[in-house]
């Protein structure tokens, strides 16, 4: 297969007519929040420009980004993109290994010098020179810091790569850190999620390929046009939310009904994410679709604002774990205990005072 | 038996406005908010489309979270150009270190019963108004900002979004900082338990009518008559 061939090539010889590859680019433009008058502009970058190569390395990760990613709602479209994006090197999905494959990313890294993009899946560990994450005999922090100096961009799929997920999660035995932290240099897009939708990492991709920059980042350096809004800004179950509404057990009459999850801990109302829009695995659902409360995986170490179903954080105080109205409650009695005590005091020394001066009278 | 030898107008009328109407918000807000976090009445029957259970909850936080600042925002004013002696901010100096000095230990030594008269102040003592700047100035700073940032987060790119957004980064993301401004709200009762001693207690010990005063304004200076 030539190395250069523009996804419209691809398309046609994956059997894909050129009214489904006009339907994708259309789609596509919507799930950026581009106008119209762009989808042109998608069309001759799919059909003109050559695609661009990527890098996929995995570290310390599950691969439910990839898992993702190969289910998106569009098969034919997105499979061949996800196949034949150019995607030079991912050892998970490759069929060589070994040195051969090393080789390939070395090669690309050579070849498309400052132009590819290194999409990265997972995260490093920083503790003992990296030693928990080998990959191809070498540190995955020496891989990506290797990998990356020569990247036109890098994407870091998922919230390992974003923001630490799991591993970085207190105690972090390994010393996870966000690739953010280890690569300073470089225009990262973070695209958080445990695993992220099919089609925002699509999008991402496709944005990157016709414009060839970054899509607008918002303050975490997400893309906005997927983590512009939260979960619970475009739930369906919001009319419940605002009506007091609300699922008290799950076992109840109110879960039955599709109440509001509130209550049972849902995340939603601090989770930025397009879950509540484009949905999952073709627009069937989503985890508040099927009567689970979000669990806030987009957001940053969310693995310790737990518990899942409760709705205030516990956090360790005082040798125990407590949430911030106990801690609250503590204090407000301690105040109250002081005041009482330094009124015993003053009364007492009141009581003294006065018998000392009826006794100078 | 005491007997009044002076009468001081200590508290302004703006000042007195200003501070029941601070009392009344942070009342309001302490109440309403616990309520969002943890909503307990029993749901309504019927269509969720004809009901408010949560959604005037919040509105009460926000509008009495509106006047608390439009009054926090007057008191500053009141207290740099209302050229008010006993409202203004004008003694407190926690940058320099002779604010810490004879007075302040002096006024701590008193409270710890390591003296046994009490230094007189017609306004604020040196110890109320460290606190007042930790629990009123810098408390309400901190609600205020953390929510102004996660009332601007249903309109993302809008003014609060905008101004105050970077508060959530800031705090590590918008469930911390949810989370820090539920922890935070605990510091006013906290305050109002130690305020509400504080007030009784000089009133009985030293007699100065503080009570009342935020009522009519006056304080009253008494001196002891021998028996």
């Amino acid at each position: 297969m030539q190395s250069n061939q523009s996804f419209a090539d691809v398309f046609r010889a994956g059997g894909v007519s050129r009214r489904d590859f006009l339907k994708f680019c259309s789609l596509t433009s919507v799930y950026l929040g581009l106008s119209p008058s762009m989808v042109p502009s998608i069309v001759e970058a799919m059909e003109k420009k050559s695609r661009t190569p990527v890098i996929w390395l995995h570290g310390q990760e599950c691969t439910c980004c990839s898992e993702s990613f190969i289910r998106s709602s569009h098969p034919t479209i997105e499979d061949i993109i996800f196949n034949l994006i150019s995607l030079d090197y991912d050892d998970v999905l490759s069929a060589t290994a070994g040195h051969q494959l090393e080789d390939v990313r070395r090669k690309t890294m050579k070849d498309y010098k400052g132009k590819y993009i290194l999409a990265v899946e997972g995260n490093a560990s920083t503790k003992d020179d990296g030693v928990y994450c080998m990959v191809g005999g070498d540190s995955f922090l020496n891989t990506l810091k290797e990998t990356a100096a020569d990247a036109a961009a890098v994407i870091a799929w998922g919230a390992c790569a974003s923001f630490g997920c799991v591993q970085n999660a207190d105690p972090n035995p390994s010393g996870a850190v966000p690739i953010s932290d280890i690569i300073k240099d470089k225009p990262i897009v973070k695209v958080p999620g445990c695993p992220p939708i099919s089609e925002v990492m699509t999008g991402v991709v496709t944005h990157f390929h016709t414009f060839g920059t970054l899509p607008e980042l918002d303050r975490f350096g997400r893309p906005k046009a997927f983590y512009n809004t939260r979960i619970h800004d475009k739930c369906y179950r919001r009319a419940f939310f605002e009506a007091g509404m609300f699922v008290r057990s799950f076992d109840d009459e109110a879960t039955r009904k599709g109440w509001c999850l509130y209550k049972m801990g849902c995340k939603g109302p601090t989770t930025y994410n397009s879950c509540s829009k484009i949905q999952w695995n073709a627009g069937t659902s989503f985890p508040i679709g099927s009567g689970h409360p979000c669990i806030g995986c987009s957001e940053p170490n969310f693995w310790d604002k737990g518990p899942f179903y409760t709705r205030l954080a516990e956090v360790p105080f005082l040798g125990s774990d407590s949430n911030a109205d106990k801690i609250g409650v503590i204090a407000v009695g301690a105040a109250a205990a002081g005041a009482a005590a330094h009124a015993a005091v003053t009364a007492v020394k009141k009581a003294k005072a006065g018998s000392e001066d009826n006794d100078k009278a | 038996m005491g007997r009044l030898i002076e009468e001081i107008y200590v508290w302004r009328l703006p000042v007195r406005l200003y501070h029941w109407i601070n009392a009344l918000c942070t009342v309001a807000l302490l109440v309403t908010g616990l309520y969002i976090a943890a909503p307990l009445f029993n749901p309504p029957l019927g269509e969720a489309v004809f009901y408010k259970g949560m959604s005037w909850w919040r509105y009460l936080h926000f509008a009495a979270a509106f006047i608390f600042i439009a009054n926090f925002l007057f008191r500053l004013y009141w207290a740099l150009f209302g050229r008010d002696k006993y409202g203004r901010f004008g003694g407190f100096r926690p940058w320099s270190p002779a604010w810490w000095g004879k007075p302040f230990l002096e006024q701590v030594k008193s409270y710890l019963f390591l003296r046994s008269d009490e230094p007189n102040y017609v306004g604020h003592n040196p110890v109320a108004a460290l606190a007042h700047f930790l629990f009123i100035f810098c408390g309400s700073s901190f609600m205020i900002f953390s929510g102004l940032a996660m009332y601007g987060e249903n309109n993302p790119g809008g003014f609060n979004s905008v101004w105050f957004g970077w508060m959530i980064p800031l705090m590590g993301g918008s469930y911390t900082l949810h989370w820090a401004h539920h922890l935070m709200a605990w510091i006013f009762p906290i305050y109002l338990i130690m305020h509400l001693y504080a007030v009784f207690r000089h009133d009985v010990v030293d007699r100065s009518s503080v009570t009342s005063s935020i009522v009519t304004g006056y304080k009253h200076k008494v001196e002891e008559e021998p028996v």
